[in-house]
């Protein structure tokens, strides 16, 4: 019953040589379509050539597409794919696969966010969840939290704020209720990991490893760290790291490091993040902001500060994107405001390899699956068999020199 | 719970700034419940992210029409009061836990404060119908809110109370309770929270004012009923339907609760109908006092 792919790949760490000793290299296949072009014209190659592997460089050893796992085995063995990467080809025959490391393969790139999709019941059957990329649960602590005093979520123009305060039934009973029924479900689910020590993350994390059902795990790091005066461990590069690199020790699992937008420089934390262990970062949490109530007394959410997402967060979240995958090379997942497929295309081309959904479902809850048709006909209609090629194609060609102030604001 | 694709029939603006729109649902209106409720997509041109919940009003699965009562609050339902019939409404439900009723009550007060009429509206036509006898006490500022009794079947008693006394009983609804409150077998109420707190608060102490038993086994056989459970909120004299902001309505956001007696509950799976008893009304009554 279970089909989850937990396909072991190399594909974690292809060594770059860094061109500068502070910003990383652009990961090749991210960047430009010149990598496919190679494919059109090769028309000498064996049939066996997969469709998603084409522009291969030898002299770099091994496709980058493959090497991100992005598009794997649509119409191998079969000319068509090649013939078809022409001009146009069946949307059917589109592969959207990626592999977000240590073997978390997804069959398509949309996922949904942590805390707007629970735990993949909810929706029932307004949602087929078996058509989504990944389901990211909510937030998951090791003992039961009740969260916040309400009012916790109130509209904001072109988004929402939120302030849940991760309630949650702790991870012993997540696994109790729901691990079981994820296992039999084709998707993998991701839990989302919150703590406010680096004992509770590992904690709840040894506590998932090797749980069927379990195919991965997001460290929600936008949490107050207790150890240090309730700094937020995503706002210190210090304790980011540390609490990524003892998850790491702790697990095998999957790991992909969520980053907060609420810094002034968000690279040198993604750095310090991968470098400790990271297979993957999803960014952005949402923005901290307020509202009042309407006579003005006060704050309106119970919690006075809540969360900012939706549309509204888009530019800052693509900023975001932008700056990190100019400074790792381990694939980004970004989230922020997406509504439609334009908003897809913008964070792949600014180098994420696949998306979360968040907010926009609630309005649309059938949205994510539907972007994944959308995906899948966009590549079809550029003659493409993976979307390889349209990941990256918004980054600089090289790097720029090392910037060493704080968050480049460009007014 | 599904998506439906509504088509508004008619729309009329009843009292200063409320309506009520009636939408051509079959799917709907023959499976929603009194107290239950839809989620409602706006138009998103002015960067409207979130549906509006709305109280099914009315239900007819004969002809296939629901409707639905709102006041005119903000961005979404001024969107909403200029839709002309044939347009097309995407709705998320029926949605949440109705109200329960004891087969065995013959006798309900319903008690709605304002707006609040919306979410007891449906149950006036659901006890009617199963043979009830129902009184609704209305509550609101001056006679211009006063819901118009054209809009109720005649079976029932409708009685009304105004703050300035311009229609009806002066001062609040819930002076009116306690004259009702030997007859009826159960209450059920939706309305502005301090008059909620005040109703869980009379509801708390009827029964040593009575001095007779409620409905119910008398014997301790069997197991203790779960609180927040179908059996045990059918049992309770009283029954709330809650309001609160919601983001998903379907339980997966915990946006949207309110504070029980055993922690947060969502208005919107667990709810929006609770047995008076569920609700820590501190809390509630404190948290929930102002609107935005
Ligand atoms: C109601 C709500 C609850 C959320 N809960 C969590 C959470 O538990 N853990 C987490 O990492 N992010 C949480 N998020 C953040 C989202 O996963 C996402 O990062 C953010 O909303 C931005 O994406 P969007 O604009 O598409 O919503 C929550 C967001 C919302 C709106
Ligand atoms: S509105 Fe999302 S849980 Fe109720």
């Amino acid at each position: 019953m279970k089909a989850k792919k937990r396909v072991m790949t190399t594909s974690a760490g292809v060594p770059t040589p860094k061109r500068t000793p502070t910003v990383r290299k652009i990961k090749p296949a991210w960047v430009g379509p010149s990598s496919v072009s190679s494919a059109t014209t090769s028309g000498k190659r064996p049939t066996t050539t997969r469709p998603g592997e084409v522009g291969a460089d030898p002299a770099r050893g091994m496709d980058p597409i493959a090497a991100l796992g992005i598009g794997d085995v649509a119409g191998s063995a079969s000319p068509d794919g090649l013939r078809a990467s022409r001009a146009g080809i069946d949307a059917g025959m589109v592969d959207l696969s990626v592999d977000l490391g240590r073997g978390l393969v997804l069959e398509n790139p949309v996922m949904v966010a942590s805390g707007t999709f629970g735990y993949g019941v909810e929706y029932g059957e307004v949602v087929d969840v078996e058509r989504l990329g990944a389901i990211c649960c909510k937030g998951t602590t090791l003992r039961p939290r009740q969260g916040n005093r309400p009012p916790r979520v109130t509209e904001t123009p072109a988004g929402m704020l939120n302030s849940i305060g991760l309630q949650n039934p702790g991870v012993d009973a997540v696994i109790e209720r729901y691990a079981g029924l994820w296992a039999g479900w084709r998707v993998p689910v991701i839990v989302n990991v919150a703590g406010e020590s680096i004992d509770d993350y590992v904690a709840v994390v040894r506590r998932l490893e090797s749980v069927p059902g379990v195919a991965g795990v997001e460290l929600n790091i936008s949490c107050p760290n207790v150890g240090k005066g309730g700094l937020q461990f995503a706002i210190d590069r210090d304790a980011a790291a540390a609490v990524t690199r003892a998850v790491r020790a702790a697990t095998d699992l999957p790991l992909i490091v969520k980053l907060s937008p609420n810094v002034a420089d968000v690279r040198p934390i993604a750095q310090a993040v991968a470098d400790a262990g990271a297979d993957a970062l999803s960014a952005i949490n949402t923005l901290s902001g307020m509202a009042l109530r309407a006579d003005r007394t006060g704050p309106f959410l119970g919690n006075t500060y809540g969360g900012l997402s939706g549309p509204a967060i888009k530019p800052v979240a693509l900023r975001i994107v932008y700056e990190v995958a100019q400074v790792v090379d381990i694939p980004i997942v970004a989230i922020g405001g997406i509504t439609c497929l334009d908003d897809v295309l913008d964070y792949l081309a600014a180098g994420a390899v696949a998306v979360q959904v968040g907010t926009a479902i609630f309005a649309d809850p059938t949205l994510p699956i539907r972007l994944v048709d959308d995906l899948r006909a966009e590549c079809a209609s550029r003659g493409l068999a993976a979307y390889g090629a349209l990941v990256g194609t918004a980054l600089p060609q090289r790097p720029g020199p090392p910037v060493s102030k704080g968050a480049e604001y460009r007014p | 719970m599904r998506l439906i694709d509504a088509e508004l029939v008619e729309s009329r603006r009843i009292l200063p700034g409320q309506w009520i729109q009636w939408y051509h649902a079959p799917a709907l209106a023959a499976s929603v419940r009194a107290g239950q409720f839809v989620h409602v997509r706006t138009g998103d041109w002015s960067g409207l992210v979130l549906r509006r919940p709305f109280t099914v009003n009315t239900a007819d699965a004969a002809t296939g029409i629901v409707s639905i009562h709102f006041r005119e609050v903000g961005r979404g339902t001024a969107w909403l009061t200029h839709l002309r019939a044939g347009d097309r409404l995407d709705m998320l439900g029926p949605l949440g836990q109705g109200f329960q009723v004891d087969p065995r009550s013959r006798h309900l007060l319903l008690v709605a404060g304002g707006l609040g009429i919306a979410d007891v509206r449906l149950l006036v036509d659901e006890a009617i119908r199963d043979g009830r006898q129902v009184v609704l006490l209305f509550g609101a500022r001056d006679a211009s809110e006063v819901y118009p009794s054209s809009f109720l079947p005649d079976e029932l008693e409708y009685v009304v109370a105004t703050d300035d006394g311009s229609v009806g009983h002066h001062g609040l609804v819930t002076d009116l309770v306690l004259d009702y409150e030997a007859w009826s077998d159960q209450a059920f109420a939706c309305g502005p929270l301090p008059m909620l707190g005040t109703l869980a608060a009379l509801a708390a102490g009827r029964t040593k004012r009575l001095g007779v038993a409620t409905l119910g086994r008398k014997r301790g056989a069997g197991r203790p009923i779960p609180i927040g459970s179908a059996q045990a909120r059918r049992k309770a004299y009283l029954q709330v339907a809650m309001e609160q902001n919601m983001g998903c309505a379907v339980g997966a956001c915990l946006g949207c609760v309110v504070w029980g007696v055993e922690g947060p509950q969502r208005v919107c799976r667990e709810g929006p109908v609770f047995a008076a008893n569920e609700i820590d009304w501190e809390a509630a009554v404190g948290a929930g006092a102002h609107k935005r």
